[in-house]
């Protein structure tokens, strides 16, 4: 009636699971990432063009990284990137921030206009980017109707090289508030509800509750969608390259659409290769503090 | 009477704030829905009669009835390309954070580090030797290529937000089984996955999302035979007078699935959003 | 059933020395607890016994053969969870079913047996149900009849009554005790509740950081205590221990706290055997075992009532004796009638009898 001691040895052992099910993925990613990173970094080394495979790669040592550092177009497009990324996330902060704000309370519906407000932020960049061409557009744009009381004239948002960049700050802004607002809301909701309590009885005025209470509990989190977004800022292509393709000139060639015309326009391939690396370096200072950050609000390690 | 006053001031730029954030997707839809002559009216008409020709003239070639026009042929593109990297992505990504939550592994939090920040990384950046060498092997244009390059980009997303799942069902569940004659793959299937099925679910539907809208990689390895979706519909704009009409309607279509997703998985989101950071 | 039998048991977690060489002999349809406060080690021994924990060093026997290869699912035995880990997506039938079907019993059996495991625990109208919808005790229960639909060699039962309400946790004491004794099954049973303990145990087993204190049955265990440990988390209300010294009383050995009015003669054997700890003793006596009287009597020790806790069967009575550095609060237990007010005088006896000795630096018992 009882079973006996010894068993099937058919089952496998824990060690043999664990291989199983970490093996595949590991070698997915080193296969479709390290791999070719590695073999670009070969290239970065080299004068190389893509387009014409019959030319062999040339030995150049580091003139293609040393190119860079003297090239006016590559720090004109940083400088573009940093004030994108800056403008765009300070107003989603702002924003997000401020909105959350005003959503902090019981009303009817919350659930659903929450989910609303979360659309924008789900769409591919690069649709995002072409419909609110048509709603830029000085003709029969949306927004050029709705402003023309106030300006008394038509603005061509995305091909006047003074308003191109504030377009795209906008066009971003609309997307990814709502994720600040969202991520504000997850922190507020979270601060337990007695040290307000508590400040009252103390009778705290509303700032001092805000600025003791508040901003130090959230602090974190807000931190957290920061670096996110900058880092997500940083590397935007999609939505540029639908609106504008880093025009009017170069007003608002970021440095993601610098190294794809770069690569497979000019096919400057040994050259977009070591700008490449570059961006990669930063990406991963960059991502290596949103990784520790977020473990450290997650929990572990 | 100061609460009250707050408490509308506050609605009425909740109001504000969802006209803002919801008008240009209204319009788009508007737009998809009209004549010609009611796009390029000045100013812009917000009531009109709606038509069903942009559509029409996505989906159907003239005279030739049901065939696969260009922008049906991407859209189709899409849908495989996309859900077969799904699949593909949650299957790998499920086991390995099961791995990772269970088996304590020397060095776990550096491969964990490593798994996220390949999705960290600029597609621009991985394209260009993603780009050689998927010449080299012939993968260029084709469904496979993509697949392969998606279920990697997705799988480390599918990782991390997996293994918040997991480390959520208490290890007791596993344990009983084994004690009770299970081996350990048997308690993963019996036991584990049934609880894990809501979180599976959630970080199917993101990778589905995130695979869907995708573009850079789509943009540069691919071209007529597996093109997807978002790369083919601006593209269009290019040619002629531009037919806004059609490209709205391509674009709704193309938003359609994922504003239907984002709602069915709206208690998830902020999971989704934020690598499994915040919960609720 | 079987016989369980475990020799230098180690286990590090990290830096954390959970078991530090235990050793002990669980013997055939035995109910032994594991008893300990948190931290004690004594879950950690019983999961190794398990087999979901791997030990760093150590044997475990059941039934004489070496298990510590052995994965959980060979070594037949059963484990009942602090938390039931009752399968939440299976109904109570299928919960109690799962050990079955890994074994592939045929239909008829299986059904049989769950249903007379269903019988025995009252537990077939929730048959049907998912755990969910079911009380803590219904859980209990279920997780109980999981273990048992096995018919294993040795039961495991982790803190299986700690989430139950204290009438239900009393009612199920006495009823795991008597199906255990029914089955006839060798269980061992870890709680850090003495009460349990001591009314479930056939052998009590009692643990410390990692340690194994004492193995005894409970009236052993609760008579001759063989450290201090176990003379104070025995007990409840808990032992009372003096520090106290060898002096005399008139010219008679005797244990006398310095400073105050407890002074207690002795026989000179017993001093005898107590001189090689004189200065660093401690006494242990029992609240039962200190007996109060209104009236000063000869040899008896003047005391004041600091606070009284009628209990209804009994009363407990806070005494305090002596004063400044040597003050000490003593426990009496005494009859539901006693009364009396907060700072009256009262005096008392210990039952010779009845006292332990300890020495203060190695906490071992003097006999």
């Amino acid at each position: 009636m009882t079973v006996t001691l010894a068993r099937r040895r058919r089952a496998l052992s824990d060690y043999q699971v664990k291989m199983l099910f970490l093996m595949p993925t590991l070698l997915l990613l080193v296969g479709m990432n390290v791999f070719p990173l590695i073999w670009s970094l070969h290239l970065s080394f080299h004068d190389y063009a893509a387009d014409m495979p019959g030319r062999p790669p040339r030995a150049v040592g580091v003139a293609n990284y040393t190119a860079l550092l003297h090239d006016p177009n590559l720090w004109r497009n940083f400088q573009v990137t940093a004030e994108f990324v800056v403008l765009a996330v300070a107003a989603q902060f702002l924003i997000g921030f401020g909105v959350a704000l005003l959503l902090n309370r019981e009303f009817k519906g919350k659930g659903l206009i929450t989910t609303l407000i979360l659309l924008p932020m789900m769409l591919s960049p690069a649709v995002v980017g072409l419909f609110w061409k048509l709603i830029l557009d000085p003709n029969w744009g949306l927004l050029d109707f709705l402003i023309r009381p106030v300006t008394h004239a038509s603005v061509p948002w995305l091909t006047n090289d003074r308003t191109a960049l504030p377009a795209l700050v906008m066009i971003d802004t609309w997307m990814w508030s709502p994720f600040m607002m969202l991520i504000s809301l997850a922190g507020l909701n979270a601060v337990p509800r007695h040290l307000y309590e508590a400040a009252e009885v103390d009778r705290a005025s509303g700032w001092f509750k805000f600025r003791h209470i508040t901003l130090p509990l959230i602090a974190p989190l807000l931190l957290l969608a920061l670096i996110f977004r900058t880092m997500d800022a940083f590397k935007l292509f999609d939505m540029v390259w639908v609106a504008t393709e880093g025009g009017p000139g170069d007003v608002t060639k970021t440095v993601s659409v610098g190294l794809y015309v770069q690569a497979f326009r000019e096919w400057r391939t040994g050259e977009a290769c070591a700008l490449a690396y570059v961006l990669l370096v930063v990406i991963i200072a960059l991502s290596s503090l949103y990784i520790r950050w977020l473990s450290r609000i997650r929990g572990e390690a | 009477m100061n609460g009250r006053l707050k408490r509308t001031l506050a609605l009425t730029a909740v109001g504000v704030v969802l006209v803002i954030y919801l008008l240009p997707i209204y319009w788009i839809v508007a737009t998809s829905f009209k004549e010609y002559g009611d796009i390029l009216a000045r100013p812009p008409r917000f009531l009109f009669v709606p038509t069903l020709r942009n559509y029409a003239a996505l989906f159907l070639l003239p005279g030739q009835g049901l065939q696969a026009t260009p922008f049906a042929a991407r859209l189709l593109n899409s849908v495989i390309i996309a859900s077969f990297s799904t699949v593909l992505a949650i299957a790998l990504g499920t086991m390995t954070a099961y791995a990772f939550s269970r088996f304590r592994t020397r060095g776990q939090s550096d491969w964990l580090f490593f798994i996220l920040s390949t999705r960290m990384l600029p597609p621009v950046v991985v394209v260009i030797p993603v780009f050689l060498m998927y010449r080299a092997l012939g993968l260029f244009d084709t469904h496979v290529g993509l697949i392969m390059l998606y279920t990697a980009f997705n799988v480390s997303f599918a990782v991390w937000l997996l293994k918040g799942f997991m480390d959520e069902i208490p290890k007791e569940y596993e344990e009983a089984a084994l004690v009770d004659g299970y081996s350990r793959l048997q308690a993963f299937v019996r036991v584990v996955l049934p609880q894990a099925v809501a979180g599976i679910a959630a970080t199917s539907v993101f990778c589905l999302i995130s695979a869907w809208n995708e573009f850079a990689f789509a943009l540069v390895l691919t071209q007529r035979t597996a093109q997807t979706a978002p790369p083919y519909i601006p593209s269009v704009v290019g040619s002629g007078a531009t037919e806004w009409g059609r490209i709205a309607a391509g674009t709704v279509a193309f938003l359609l699935p994922v504003a239907i997703f984002t709602f069915i998985m709206r208690k998830h989101l902020l999971r989704g959003a934020t690598f499994g950071a915040l919960k609720r | 059933m079987a016989h369980v039998r475990i020799e230098n048991l180690v286990k590090h977690f990290d830096e954390v020395l959970a078991v530090n060489g235990i050793s002990l002999d669980v013997r055939d349809r035995e109910f032994t607890v594991f008893l300990g406060p948190s931290g004690s080690g004594k879950t950690t021994t019983l999961r190794a016994i398990a087999g979901l924990e791997k030990p760093d060093s150590g044997d475990i026997y059941i039934d004489d053969v070496r298990v510590n290869d052995l994965p959980p699912a060979d070594r037949d035995i059963a484990f009942v969870f602090q938390f039931y880990a009752l399968y939440p997506h299976l109904s109570v039938y299928d919960n109690l079913a799962f050990p079955l079907r890994a074994v592939h019993m045929s239909k008829a059996d299986l059904d049989e047996r769950v249903r007379e495991v269903a019988r025995v625990l009252h537990i077939e109208p929730t048959l049907n149900r998912k755990p969910a919808k079911l009380s803590g005790g219904e859980q209990q229960r279920v997780a109980l009849g999981r273990a048992m639909v096995r018919r294993p060699k040795v039961f495991l039962m982790d803190e299986p009554l700690t989430n139950l309400d204290a009438k239900m946790r009393a009612e199920m004491r006495a009823k795991l005790k008597r199906d255990q004794s029914d089955l006839g099954a060798t269980t061992i049973y870890v709680t850090h509740d003495q009460v349990e303990a001591m009314s479930m145990g056939d052998r009590i087993a009692v643990m410390d950081q990692g340690r194994l204190l004492q193995v005894g049955p409970p009236e052993q265990v609760y008579d001759h205590p063989q450290n201090l440990f176990v003379a104070g988390f025995i007990g409840s209300p808990a032992m009372n221990l003096i520090n106290c010294q060898l002096g005399a009383e008139g010219d008679r050995p005797a244990l006398v706290v310095p400073g105050s009015p407890l002074s207690l003669s002795i026989a000179s054997d017993l001093a005898a055997r107590l001189e090689p700890a004189r200065e660093r003793l401690v006494l242990g006596i029992r609240p039962e075992d200190v007996h109060l009287s209104r009236e000063s009597r000869p040899g008896w020790i003047r005391a004041e009532v600091y606070v009284t806790e009628p209990l209804g069967a009994e009363t407990i009575v806070d005494l305090h004796v002596g004063g400044g550095d040597a003050a000490s609060i003593l426990r009496a237990r005494t009859l539901p009638t006693f009364r009396a007010a907060i700072g009256e005088p009262i005096w008392m006896e210990f039952d010779r009898e009845r006292m332990h000795c300890f020495d203060r630096a190695s906490g071992q018992a003097i006999s």
